[in-house]
C-alpha cells in the first residue's frame, strides 16, 4: 500500500515508518506537520492516510476535515494519538475510519490497520 | 433592642398592662357596687322600722312598741352619717318621748319617706357601679383579644412567614437551585439570618466554583501528562519491539536479553499510565458506563482468548466451567477489563501446570456470581484486607511475572461498583485464592439455541499459537501481551 504518514515526533515517525515498511511492506511518504500532510495528500493519491492527533500548524482532525471538504473522501484515514480524552477519541472515530492509541505495539500495528480497513464502519 | 424583639416586647407589655389595669379597676368598682347595694338594703330595713312605728301609732290607743325596736333605732342613730337621714331619725326618736301619737306618726312617715329616697339613691348608685364593672371587664377582655390578635399577626407575618421563606430557599439551595440574594433583607433579626445565609451560600458557591476549576485543572493536567508520557514511550516501545523482533537484523543473545528486560519494563510503565488515567477518570466520575444486554459466554471466551499468550507463557491452564447461556446488562469493555484483571492476576500467581478456573453461578440474592479461582499460594488475611486499595500488592512472591501496577484491583472494584455489584476474595495460604464479583442485572439468554451451553472456550491455553487478537481497541496496552 502507498501510505501517507503524518507525524511530528521524529522518533515515533522513524519507528512507525520502519514498522510499516519492514513488517507491512508498505511504501511510506512522511510529513512532519499537518500543513505539509494536507498539501501532499491533495497532490497525490494514497491508499491510506495515517495522522497523528496533535501536530504543529494543523492538527490531525483539521487535516482530515480539510481533506474531506476538498473532495478526498475515498482514502481511509486512521488516527494515531496519545490523547485519551473521550471526546477526542469519539471525534477520531467519527471523522476517521479508525483510531490506534499510542503507545502501540509495532509488531501488531499492520495487522490492526488491516483489521480497521476490513471492518465496514471503521474502528 | 432592635426590630422584632422590640416589637414583641411592646405588644406583650401594652396588652398585659391593659389587662391588669382593667381587671383591677373592675375589682375595685365591684367593691363599691356591693357597698352601695348593701346600703340600699339597709335603708329599706330602716324604712320598714319607721313604717312599723307609724302603724303602731296609727291606731288608738297606740300599740306599745317593742323595746328591741327602740334599741335598734338607737343603733341606727350611731350608724348613719348622712345629715338629712340623721335629722329625720333623731326627730323621730325625740318625738317618741313626747307621747303625741299624731306627731310621732308624722315623724315616722317622714323618716320612711327619707329612707325610701335614700334607698333609690343607693340602688341607682349600685346599678351605675355594676355597669362600670361590666365596662371595665369588657375592656380587659378586649385588651386580651386585641393583644392576642396583634401578637399572632406579628408572629406569623413577621417571623413565621419569613422563616418559612428562608427555609424554602435553604431547601432550594440543597437541591442546587439557589435563587440567592433576598431582594431586600429586613432590618431585623430575621434579616440578619437572611444575610448570614446569603454569605454562607455565597461562600459555598465560591468554593464550588473553585473546586470545579481545580477539578478541571486536574483533568487537564492528567490529559497532558499522560499524552506527554505516552509520546516518548511510543518511540521506546517501538524501537525495542523492532529490535527484538529481528526485523532489523540479528542481535547478540546477551543484548537480546537486555532488550527484552527493557521491553517488559516499558510495557509495565505503559500499563501503569493507563491504569492511573482510568482510576483518575473513575474517581472524577468521568467514566460513564455504556451498558447494554451482552452475552456472558461471548465476553468470557473473548477475554480468555486474549490471555492465551500470557497463560501459555506462564504454563498455566485456563478453564471455563460451562454454564447456561446468559445475558448481562453491562458495559462490555469495563467488565472485560475486570475479568482480564482477575484472570491475569490468577495466572501470574499460579505455579506452572496448575489450573485457573472461571465459573459463574447464581448467589442467594439472585445476583450473578463470578469466580476466578487459582491454585496459587493463597493470600494472607492481612494482605486480603488491603489488596483492593490503590498501590497495594500482596507480599511479592519470587515470581518475575508478578509485576503489576498495584492499581488493577482498585480499578476492578470501582468498575464493579459502578455496575452495582460487589467484589471480594476468599483465600487460604497454600490453598489458592478465589476472587469473585457480582453482577446484579442478568437474564437467561432466550435467543440462544438449545445446544449452546457447551464450553464456549475449550481450554484456550492448549492452543498457544493464537496471539492476542489484532483490533482497534482504544487501549491496546491494557491487554497483556505474551510474556
Amino acid at each position: 500500500m502507498h501510505v501517507l504518514l503524518a507525524e511530528d515526533d521524529t522518533n515515533i515517525s522513524v519507528v512507525t515508518q520502519l514498522c510499516l515498511e519492514k513488517i507491512g511492506g508498505h511504501s511510506v511518504v512522511l510529513c512532519v506537520d499537518g500543513e505539509s500532510a494536507l498539501e501532499t495528500a491533495l497532490r497525490q493519491p494514497f491508499d491510506l492516510i495515517l495522522l497523528d492527533g496533535m501536530m504543529p500548524k494543523l492538527s490531525g482532525l483539521q487535516v482530515a476535515l480539510q481533506l474531506q471538504s476538498n473532495g478526498v473522501v475515498g482514502t481511509p484515514i486512521i488516527f494515531l494519538s496519545a490523547k485519551t480524552d473521550d471526546k477526542d477519541i469519539s471525534d477520531f472515530l467519527r471523522i476517521g475510519n479508525g483510531y490506534i492509541a499510542k503507545p502501540f505495539d509495532p509488531m501488531t500495528i499492520c495487522a490492526r490497520i488491516d483489521a480497521i480497513l476490513a471492518s465496514p464502519g471503521g474502528t | 433592642m432592635r426590630g422584632l424583639r422590640f416589637r414583641l416586647h411592646l405588644i406583650i407589655l401594652v396588652a398585659f398592662s391593659s389587662i391588669v389595669y382593667f381587671s383591677f379597676k373592675a375589682l375595685e368598682l365591684r367593691k363599691d357596687a356591693t357597698q352601695a347595694q348593701h346600703n340600699a338594703v339597709a335603708s329599706l330595713e330602716l324604712r320598714s322600722l319607721a313604717l312599723t312605728v307609724a302603724s303602731s301609732y296609727a291606731s288608738t290607743p297606740p300599740t306599745p312598741l317593742a323595746p328591741t325596736l327602740l334599741e335598734r333605732l338607737g343603733n341606727w342613730r350611731r350608724a348613719i352619717n348622712s345629715a338629712p337621714r340623721r335629722t329625720a331619725l333623731v326627730d323621730l326618736i325625740q318625738s317618741l318621748s313626747m307621747n303625741d301619737a299624731a306627731w310621732i306618726r308624722k315623724r315616722a312617715l317622714l323618716l320612711a319617706e327619707q329612707e325610701q329616697k335614700t334607698y333609690s339613691e343607693f340602688a341607682s348608685e349600685a346599678q351605675h357601679a355594676w355597669q362600670e364593672v361590666e365596662k371595665h371587664a369588657a375592656c380587659a377582655l378586649l385588651a386580651a383579644v386585641i393583644g392576642f390578635l396583634v401578637l399572632n399577626w406579628t408572629v406569623s407575618l413577621r417571623i413565621l412567614r419569613p422563616l418559612d421563606r428562608l427555609s424554602r430557599r435553604m431547601m432550594d439551595f440543597l437541591v442546587d437551585r439557589y435563587s440567592f440574594q433576598f431582594s431586600q433583607p429586613q432590618a431585623n433579626e430575621l434579616g440578619d439570618l437572611q444575610r448570614t445565609f446569603n454569605s454562607l451560600a455565597q461562600r459555598v458557591i465560591n468554593s464550588m466554583d473553585e473546586l470545579k476549576t481545580l477539578d478541571q485543572a486536574k483533568s487537564e493536567f492528567l490529559n497532558i501528562a499522560s499524552h506527554e508520557l505516552r509520546t516518548p514511550l511510543t518511540s521506546i516501545k517501538g524501537s525495542l519491539s523492532l529490535l527484538d523482533s529481528g526485523v532489523m537484523g540479528h542481535i547478540d543473545p546477551n543484548c537480546s536479553r537486555l532488550i527484552k528486560i527493557a521491553e517488559v519494563e516499558t510495557d509495565r510503565l505503559i500499563r501503569l499510565i493507563n491504569d492511573l488515567l482510568d482510576l483518575a477518570k473513575i474517581e472524577a466520575g468521568k467514566l460513564p458506563l455504556a451498558c447494554s444486554w451482552m452475552s456472558w459466554d461471548d465476553l468470557v471466551s473473548k477475554t480468555i482468548e486474549g490471555m492465551t499468550g500470557l497463560a501459555h507463557g506462564a504454563g498455566v491452564n485456563v478453564k471455563v466451567v460451562p454454564a447456561p447461556a446468559l445475558e448481562v446488562f453491562m458495559d462490555r469493555d469495563r467488565i472485560q477489563q475486570v475479568l482480564t484483571n482477575l484472570v491475569s492476576n490468577a495466572i501470574k500467581f499460579s505455579p506452572p501446570g496448575s489450573w485457573v478456573t472461571v465459573d459463574v453461578e447464581r448467589n442467594k440474592h439472585g445476583q450473578l456470581l463470578v469466580h476466578v479461582r487459582d491454585q496459587g499460594q493463597g493470600i494472607s488475611p492481612t494482605d486480603m484486607a488491603m489488596i483492593f486499595q490503590k498501590f497495594r500488592q500482596g507480599s511479592n512472591p519470587d515470581n518475575p511475572l508478578v509485576k503489576g501496577t498495584g492499581l488493577g484491583l482498585a480499578i476492578a472494584k470501582a468498575m464493579v461498583a459502578e455496575h452495582g455489584g460487589d467484589i471480594g476474595v476468599e483465600s487460604e495460604l497454600g490453598e489458592g485464592s478465589a476472587f469473585w464479583f457480582t453482577m446484579p442485572k442478568w437474564r437467561d439468554d432466550e435467543s440462544s439455541s438449545d445446544d449452546s451451553p457447551t464450553d464456549p472456550s475449550p481450554d484456550p491455553s492448549t492452543d498457544p499459537s493464537k496471539d492476542p487478537g489484532p483490533g482497534a481497541s482504544p487501549k491496546p496496552a491494557s491487554k497483556p501481551r505474551a510474556a
